[in-house]
């Protein structure tokens, strides 16, 4: 097992005068797929970023490794970004994995592991490709060749399979399940509920507040998704 | 071989035919070496100015430079070179700007504006002031920059400069990429953004205090944008970017300086270097719309 326990504690945000998180006090077991779901606006992405420490918020967030802290890699919702910047697949991943300044030719070692990974995710024959003419889920893919190098023991995902076709999908569930085996913690937002069903150990639905915490077979019955995403809300 | 022996060396080729006739003056090889390493530097930093959209922050550190001179007149510094003004008022030009940016609630464009035109009425202020003391037409070579008044301090604060930037955007150009590409995943990954932030404004700072003297203040922040602006239009690989705005930068300036001096024409050498650079731009942008592959889209 190398991936940490979280634990959040009354954790709230406001932003400006709209309460976007209140009192979210979950669990997500190491070594597990912890699924959140909800509406649009309902908070998911806010949550990851006050997890990731990039939003001031009240409460707690605590991290409990089995060891020394891990490496933690987040893949984020597609990319907003200036789409006619010249920067290549391999170039963005370079730049991210290595100090060598991208306008210096990569070393052919650096080069032959970042198609590796590219490989993993099926996006070796588009390496030279600019970033801005991929399309949304090649953007997914390769974001997510970056989560998985160097290997994460925490994987916090947002909506990863937003764009993705049917093949990218599956490729994604198996890359998320796979890590699961090698004890990794992985926090998951995701809006396809067939697929939560399908991998994930434990499912939240967020609303601003927690609506239901459990399995996804007990939690995602028709009902509460209906009550859920028609902001009608739900007892716990 | 020193500075001396290598000025008479190439005035010496410049004789004989090697080199254009217009290096046969002294000032003329000042001019050339200070070209040589500001094309470069202002090149390669351009291509972070524009993928940061810094583009009009780069031009108002210009416009905060002329401020800058005026100051350092005034508290006694030499007109020719009044660099202890100068880098103090634009570094806390740009310190100051960065500060307020995302505190105010402002548009980063609207927050220069105000900067931009506080900065310039507080040197129009001051000029007036000068103007019974020294002769303000000095300042036309502050503003559209003069090859002739590049001496050996202007040299000394641009090697300096050269070197500490170069290193500087060396070792950490890939984590300004990523701090400006995705600042979320960025942060993830261990990048500083907001340091880097400041870091950035402060060596364009610099690097536009360092190349007054030959770009001028008006010119400089011209010359950070437009070769990286060219390059991007045309490239379609980070390396090619910035290998591209490397050389129309340098090319630029070369030229920009020797060309008024061969053949005698009566353009400033700021004035020069960025209608050759501009002339670039319009080649890259014709370029793009003539070759449908570089529009990027296919691999």
């Amino acid at each position: 097992m190398s991936g940490p326990a979280i634990r959040t504690q009354d954790l709230s945000l406001t932003l400006g005068r709209t309460e976007v998180l209140e009192g979210i006090t979950l669990t997500v077991a190491p070594g597990s797929i912890h699924a959140i779901v909800g509406p649009n606006g309902g908070g998911k992405s806010s949550l990851i970023r006050c997890l990731l420490g990039q939003m001031p918020f009240r409460g707690t967030v605590e991290l409990d490794w089995p060891g020394a802290p891990g490496r933690l890699a987040y893949v984020p919702q597609a990319l907003q970004f200036d789409a006619g910047l010249p920067m290549t697949v391999l170039d963005f991943l370079n730049a991210l994995d290595s100090r060598r300044p991208a306008f210096l030719r990569p070393r052919a070692a650096t080069r032959a592991h970042l198609l590796r990974q590219l490989e993993i995710v099926g996006m070796a024959g588009k390496a030279d490709r600019r970033m801005g003419a991929l399309s949304g889920g090649e953007r997914q893919r390769v974001l997510m060749a970056q989560a998985l190098d160097p290997a994460p023991d925490l994987l916090i995902l947002d909506e990863p399979m937003a764009a993705l076709d049917e093949a990218g999908a599956a490729l994604f569930e198996t890359i998320l399940t796979d890590l699961r085996a090698k004890g990794v913690t992985i926090l998951w937002i995701e809006h396809d509920l067939d697929a939560v069903r399908r991998i994930a150990d434990h499912v939240t639905a967020l609303n601003r507040r927690v609506r239901f915490d459990g399995a996804p077979s007990h939690g995602l019955t028709p009902d509460r998704v209906l009550d859920l995403f028609s902001h009608r809300g739900i007892a716990a | 071989m020193t500075f001396e022996a290598f000025r008479q060396w190439v005035q010496s080729l410049a004789e004989t035919g090697w080199l254009p006739s217009a290096l046969g003056w002294g000032f003329a090889v000042n001019a050339l070496l200070a070209g040589l390493i500001v094309g470069p530097m202002l090149g390669s930093l351009g291509t972070l100015v524009v993928v940061r959209r810094h583009a009009f922050f780069a031009e108002a550190v210009g416009h905060a430079a002329l401020t800058g001179v005026a100051i350092g007149i005034l508290a006694g510094e030499p007109y020719t070179g009044p660099y202890g003004a100068l880098f103090g008022y634009c570094l806390l030009f740009a310190i100051g700007l960065e500060y307020l940016r995302g505190r105010t609630g402002l548009s980063a464009d609207t927050l220069i504006g105000v900067f931009l035109s506080t900065s310039l009425a507080l040197g129009a202020s001051v000029l007036l002031i000068l103007a019974g003391r020294i002769n303000v037409h000095i300042l036309e070579n502050v503003l559209f920059g003069s090859i002739l008044t590049v001496n050996g301090t202007d040299l000394a604060v641009l090697a300096v400069v050269a070197v500490v930037v170069t290193a500087l955007t060396g070792w950490l150009y890939n984590r300004f990429m990523l701090a400006s590409f995705h600042p979320a995943l960025a942060l993830v990954r261990g990048v500083p953004v907001r340091t880097l932030d400041y870091l950035f404004v402060m060596l364009v700072t610099v690097v536009t205090v360092a190349s007054l003297k030959i770009v001028g203040a008006v010119l400089v922040g011209a010359l950070l944008v437009i070769p990286a602006a060219a390059a991007r239009t045309v490239a379609r690989s980070l390396r090619g970017f910035w290998w591209l705005s490397v050389g129309i930068a340098t090319f630029s300036t070369l030229a920009g300086i020797l060309l008024p001096m061969q053949y005698d024409l009566p353009v400033p050498s700021g004035a020069a270097i960025i209608l050759v650079a501009g002339s670039c731009f319009l080649i890259c942008t014709a370029l793009r719309a003539l070759v449908p592959a570089l529009k990027g889209d296919a691999a």
